[in-house]
């Protein structure tokens, strides 16, 4: 037992804890991982340049993460807590429709990406055939009005059947024996749902809640293949990577500044969050759990 | 059932059925049908199925190693997420049951994980210097650890929902640790494993940075790196990268959909023990 314990408390510490303390030294540094180029210490010039407008994108990344985690947070947990319901089932509707619904996590966010840009080709594409049938030309993926839009719906598109997943689980987590006593009792079905399906998901719920507002927050290869972070879609999560890997002034002190501040600000954000939903599990499940 | 409640139920089934077709089957569809398309048929007529040929399918295999590379993506998913799952549970059995001092500020640190970013650069540093860079071992293991955490969280869990008195009736049975994890807790907390498992699959599956920067042989890349460089050196030709889509999905999706209706039937009767 001990040994496994310190197996794993090690394999995490190697490989999750140290990196990203050595991120975070690194933010201090103007590292550039250029052979030529020589590495200080710079106090907190990465900082600073990132919170004034010394260097761009800040400001207009947290306007794009918060838009971006809302949209995705929300969206998906709905959509997918619909789906849920609808697919649990033993039948072979059911079954197919999971299939369906899990299909986006099986082919990998490159292969979503790829499929949706040929889907929004601004000249061979099929939406742009049908939305030219309304007038609308757009360049899409390539415009300021349609890309945040599209990118939300792509990455709710990708990952609501993992949230789905998570949420059938829930449903069938819960004992039938509590159905049919309540069916004893006469109970009707929103009654049922408001006073057993809903308390009684709350575990499914908080962790749903908590991965999809991790994901959006943090999320980059999605984007990345969708837009670069270009036409208003470049979050913080982007911002991170294109500071330290895809700009012409790649400069990797200053994208481990943004990481460090995005881990911080996930914290801040994500450590509420989880409180509040565990106070919501315990309250609604009663005090024994 | 109250007639007044059925039809509104069989409209509303009827039409999440068609949100379902069409938000989630139709763009894959479309990448279906038009790697069958010339690529002339599709230039001239972009939302028609054309006359089907084959000939997509042999440029994009001619094109990538597409093979190799979904082979590699799969061992390095499959394995580095069943290593995380199997590290995970090794660390929730002690904390969940409290069996060691610092029970709480270790778990804290674990979940601290959920919102640790990949850090690479720190990370390729890391690989180089132990000899796991550029290597298909290395590679799982430097991916095992962005899994765990998720994998404590679940289990913690779902370990505390299994009564006391089974460990101690194991106990007194004389069932070593590991044996008792295998026949009692793993079945007892599949839900959980399960779910630990697919998360801890796809960030393997999806990371687009880490084969860019923890491996060098073009023999080592996942599908991931391989198809996006395919795009890049091929990038207005839809139909060639529709059958290259084709080929890397479709034995994914087949593999999915075998699976997931045995997972949700093992889920059932796993769960059901008091």
């Amino acid at each position: 037992m001990w040994l496994g314990l310190a197996l794993g408390v090690a394999v995490y510490a190697l490989f999750g804890l140290a990196p990203a303390a050595v991120q975070a030294l690194i933010s201090f540094t103007n590292y550039t991982a250029l052979p030529w180029a020589s590495t200080n210490f710079v106090g907190w010039a990465n900082y600073t340049a990132m919170f004034t407008t010394q260097r761009p994108g800040f400001v207009q990344g947290v306007t794009a993460t918060i838009v971006f985690v809302l949209a995705v947070t929300i969206g998906q947990n709905l959509i997918a807590l619909l789906l849920a319901h609808r697919l649990q089932g033993e039948g072979r509707w059911a079954a197919a429709g999971r299939v369906v619904v899990f299909m986006p996590i099986a082919l990998g966010a490159t292969i979503v990406g790829l499929i949706w840009i040929l889907i929004f080709d601004p000249e061979g594409g099929p939406a742009n055939s049908f939305f030219s049938n309304f007038g609308i030309h757009s360049s899409f993926f390539g415009s300021s009005t349609w890309a945040m839009p599209l990118v939300i719906l792509v990455q709710i598109w990708q990952n609501a059947g993992f949230s789905t997943l998570v949420f059938i689980s829930g449903l069938r987590a819960i004992d039938p024996q509590i159905y049919e006593a309540a069916d004893i009792d006469g109970i009707g079905s929103w009654q049922r749902l408001r006073r057993i399906t809903w308390p009684l998901l709350a575990p499914s719920v908080t962790v749903n809640l908590l991965l999809a507002l991790v994901g959006s927050f943090t999320l980059y290869n999605t984007i990345y293949v969708l837009t670069e972070g270009l036409f208003g879609t470049q979050t913080l999560g982007m911002l991170a990577f294109n500071a330290a890997f895809n700009s012409e002034s790649a400069n990797i002190g200053y994208g481990a500044a943004v990481t460090t501040t995005l881990f911080v600000a996930t914290l801040v954000v994500a450590i509420p969050a989880m409180l509040l939903l565990r106070w919501r599990e315990r309250r609604l499940l009663g005090v024994n759990r | 059932m109250r007639p007044g409640f059925a039809r509104p139920r069989l409209v509303s089934g009827i039409a999440i059925g068609l949100l379902i077709a069409i938000l989630f089957l139709l763009p894959v569809l479309y990448a279906v049908m038009i790697a069958f398309e010339t690529p002339r048929h599709f230039l001239l007529s972009p939302m028609t199925p054309g006359h089907p040929v084959l000939g997509n399918f042999r440029q994009a295999w001619d094109g990538a190693d597409l093979g190799l590379e979904l082979v590699n993506t799969v061992i390095y998913s499959v394995s580095a997420a069943f290593v995380a799952v199997l590290l995970g549970l090794l660390i929730a059995f002690p904390i969940a049951r409290r069996l060691i001092r610092g029970t709480s500020p270790l778990y804290a640190l674990l979940l601290v994980g959920l919102f640790l970013p990949f850090s690479v650069i720190p990370l390729f540093a890391e690989a180089r210097d132990m000899g796991l860079y550029n290597d298909r071992i290395g590679y799982i293991i430097l991916h095992v650890e962005p899994g765990m955490p998720l994998a404590v969280l679940l289990l913690v869990a779902f370990i505390s929902a299994i009564p006391m008195e089974l460990d101690e009736a194991a106990w007194m049975e004389g069932a070593g640790y590991l044996d008792y994890l295998r026949r009692v807790v793993i079945p007892l907390t599949r839900p959980a494993l399960l779910i630990a498992f697919l998360y801890a699959m796809l960030g393997v599956w999806n990371d687009i940075i880490g084969p860019v920067a923890l491996l060098a042989d073009s023999s080592l890349f996942p599908v991931t790196r391989g198809i996006f460089n395919f795009w890049g050196s091929n990038s207005s030709a839809w139909t060639h990268l529709g059958a290259a889509i084709v080929i890397v999905s479709l034995p994914v999706v087949v593999l999915f959909a075998a699976s997931q209706r045995q997972l949700i039937r093992a889920r059932f009767t796993g769960s059901v023990k008091g």
